[in-house]
């Protein structure tokens, strides 16, 4: 479609009208049942409306489970279960996809040990549970049968006062068998163990932002009485983890203050095995949910779960208005759908997502109405995902398919405009990569298309250019000698007659 | 003098700002219809920049640039400026008269066309890596134009360096308050018209 026709605004302009017409013509009647809107971000910080990449397909409470849940507080997806910490049941179920029971875990070592508010679970690649057991202070880890193997219980250090409680919330484990686990007031960052369960260290502390006037005010100006009362400014804990497929943990913070935010403090990370943030942050906007939370200082996205895919895209689970938020590899904001609320499909207070085999469904537990949201990409969803992923392995044609699939749902799609650019850019069609770039509004891609096509079309026009700008100065040249010979003739003739 | 040989006085004027400026009201070397003709190619200038500047160097959303605004505030600073230098400087034993003042500042403001029309077709030749030559040669036209200000508004009425700048000073302050008391007469005025309106409304209904 594109290399055919030329994108001059003559054509492009009725082409997006019609596109839109028949968008709204056609959507309604498809989705209106839908209880949220789906939309991104685009060059100006602007809501805009697009097709839903995933639609709300049901419910997994009691009735399907067949035992209530209460207060369930993590939800862990493998391929074919889903995990549960059922917190106020003190045990952790497993469920098939569609919700029926396969097993429940309520014990430790045996009967006499029960599990005490359980607030976490992590399945390793072997199928090894590990249930942070928050009331026991514990870690436990039960084989794929649901079989106990071990406890690792209060890490041995004097890090950690003795006074204080330990009470682990969340639990991974990485590629190399390193775990990781938040405990509750506990800010010093992730409390890692290795495979062996012996304490390690802290990994991934956050660093205090302080904003200027805040610490002059605080060491300078403030009486005894004034700074007794204040709150002390402590690093900020995380409030979920997830491992992805290269064994990089990415980490959500919900409890930042307005002045953290103020100075641009993450709310999202994704760590390396020394607890360096590496999260790409390449987009126009920073990755903190939504953005009129930062042009007008209220309202702001508070994220409690993460989840990644392994092509680098991750999904971001919003507790203040129940969104979940979609980044691609770059920091860039894909796309953010769901809402709190009251109607069916609608969050009451969501507290941690999962994603299912190949991304097709993502499962959200909900604390308040004890039960897991079940939602299904659409067309639009996955020619978006696949277009990136095949990016993401390098498949250019496969990307530029999908990409131009997206852009026939969705013709406002900067994303798209952006990606198909790319594809161009790599292919060598400049020109192309350009006028792409330029609809997606991405300068600096454009800046590096306009650079080769401007070499481009020196390399061709140089040579021819200098040899018609040395034909010009050539014949001027011819033009002076002969003036100068005719008015050498001229004088010579003059000289003649006068003699 | 012929009015093209006014207008192309201008060159002379923004290279030699001290010596120019003086002919300039002198021996009467430039013109105000030149001097207006200039503003209007500023005017020009800044409406083609923000429309027509390549996509890399602009950051207008060209959907939402109203180019009336952009001359009309123009337009106003440019008044302003003159009339509040006016003001001021009739104070100040200024030797200028109006006429010689927005002479002097049509003239001043040539820096913006000669360097920020180029700069609309250099913009379509330039990377982002490259826009540095851009940027500076962008504020390069603005502080020249300053300059010129600056020399044109002391040559207009003889004054020194420390009573230009202070006079300048003054005038920028009596734009603001120029501004303040227009709108507060618009406000006035306004009100006015809606309490007359008001009482033959009432009187007709009653």
């Amino acid at each position: 479609m594109v290399q055919k026709k030329k994108w001059g605004t003559k054509r492009i302009l009725p082409a997006l009208l019609l596109a839109a017409a028949v968008f709204l013509a056609d959507t309604p009647v498809l989705h209106a049942d839908m209880p949220y809107d789906t939309y991104s971000y685009n060059y100006w910080g602007e809501e805009v409306k697009e097709p839903h990449s995933y639609l709300y397909a049901g419910m997994i409470s009691g009735k399907e489970i067949g035992t209530n849940l209460s207060y369930p507080s993590d939800l862990f997806v493998t391929d074919h279960a889903l995990y549960v910490a059922d917190t106020g049941n003190a045990r952790v179920l497993v469920l098939s996809e569609d919700g029926a029971l396969q097993m429940e875990i309520g014990y430790g070592k045996d009967a006499s040990d029960p599990l005490k508010s359980p607030q976490g679970v992590f399945v390793t690649g072997e199928g090894h549970l590990y249930v942070a057991d928050t009331g026991n202070s514990r870690i436990v880890e039960y084989d794929r049968n649901g079989n106990y193997l071990r406890e690792i219980g209060r890490p041995v250090t004097t890090l950690i006062p003795d006074g204080q409680e330990y009470s682990p919330t969340k639990v991974v484990v990485d590629g190399a068998g390193r775990i990781y686990v938040i405990a509750y007031g506990i800010n010093m960052g992730l409390v890692e163990f290795n495979s062996e369960g012996e304490f390690q260290g802290f990994m991934g502390a956050t660093q205090v932002s302080v904003s200027m006037f805040t610490y002059i005010w605080k060491n300078y100006f403030s009486t005894q009485a004034q700074q007794d009362r204040m709150e002390t400014i402590i690093p900020t804990e995380y409030s979920n983890i997830f491992v992805d497929n290269e064994s990089f943990i990415y980490a959500t913070i919900n409890n930042l203050s307005s002045e953290d935010r103020a100075a641009g403090a993450d709310a999202v990370r994704r760590l390396n095995p020394t607890g360096t943030d590496i999260l790409r942050r390449l987009g126009q906007y920073p990755v903190i949910g939504d953005l009129e939370g930062v042009t007008f200082g209220w309202n702001y996205s508070s994220f409690v779960d993460v989840a990644a895919t392994d092509y680098g895209c991750y999904f971001i689970l919003d507790e203040t208005d129940g969104k979940i938020f979609a980044y691609d590899y770059d920091g860039i904001s894909l796309f953010v759908f769901g809402r709190s609320g009251i109607r069916e499909g609608n969050f009451q207070k969501p507290v941690s997502i999962g994603l299912g085999d190949g991304e097709s469904t993502i499962y959200v537990l909900d604390n308040t109405l004890n039960s897991i949201f079940v939602f299904e990409i659409t067309d639009y969803g996955r020619h978006l995902l696949d277009a990136i992923r095949l990016n993401n392995m390098g498949d250019a044609q496969g990307s530029t398919r999908e990409w131009e699939e997206v852009l026939k749902l969705n013709s406002n799609s900067e994303l798209a405009y952006t990606g198909l650019g790319k594809t161009y850019l790599t292919e060598g069609r400049y020109k192309e990569a350009m006028e792409c770039f330029e609809l997606g509004n991405s300068k600096k891609y454009y800046s590096k298309a306009f650079s080769y096509y401007r070499k481009e079309v020196m390399e061709t026009y140089l040579t021819k250019a200098v040899i018609a700008a040395a034909a010009v100065l050539f014949v001027i040249w011819l033009i002076r000698k002969i003036r100068r010979y005719r008015r050498w003739v001229g004088e010579v003739r003059c000289y003649m007659q006068k003699n | 003098m012929l009015y093209a040989e006014k207008l192309k006085y201008v060159f002379y004027v923004i290279f030699h700002p001290a010596d120019g400026f003086w002919d300039l009201k002198r021996e009467k070397r430039g013109s105000l219809s030149a001097s207006l003709t200039i503003v209007a190619l500023t005017v020009f200038t800044l409406g083609m920049e923000k429309l027509n500047t390549a996509f890399l160097f602009n950051n207008n959303r060209i959907s939402e640039v109203n180019v009336l605004v952009d001359v009309i505030t123009v337009l106003l600073v440019f008044t302003l400026w003159c009339v509040a230098n006016w003001c001021t400087t009739s104070l100040m034993d200024g030797k200028g008269r109006m006429r010689d003042i927005f002479t002097a500042i049509g003239y001043a403001l040539f820096p913006i066309v000669l360097i920020r029309l180029p700069l609309v077709l250099a913009s379509f030749c330039l990377t982002a890596e490259e826009g540095a030559f851009y940027h500076i040669f962008g504020f390069l036209s603005y502080a020249w134009t300053a300059i010129l200000i600056f020399m044109g508004t002391m040559m207009t009425h003889e004054y020194s360096l420390g009573k230009t700048v202070f006079t300048c000073v003054i005038t920028i302050l009596g734009m603001g308050i120029i501004l303040f008391i227009g709108l507060l007469f618009f406000h006035v005025i306004s009100e006015m018209i809606v309490f007359v309106s008001t009482i033959y409304k009432e009187v007709r209904f009653r």
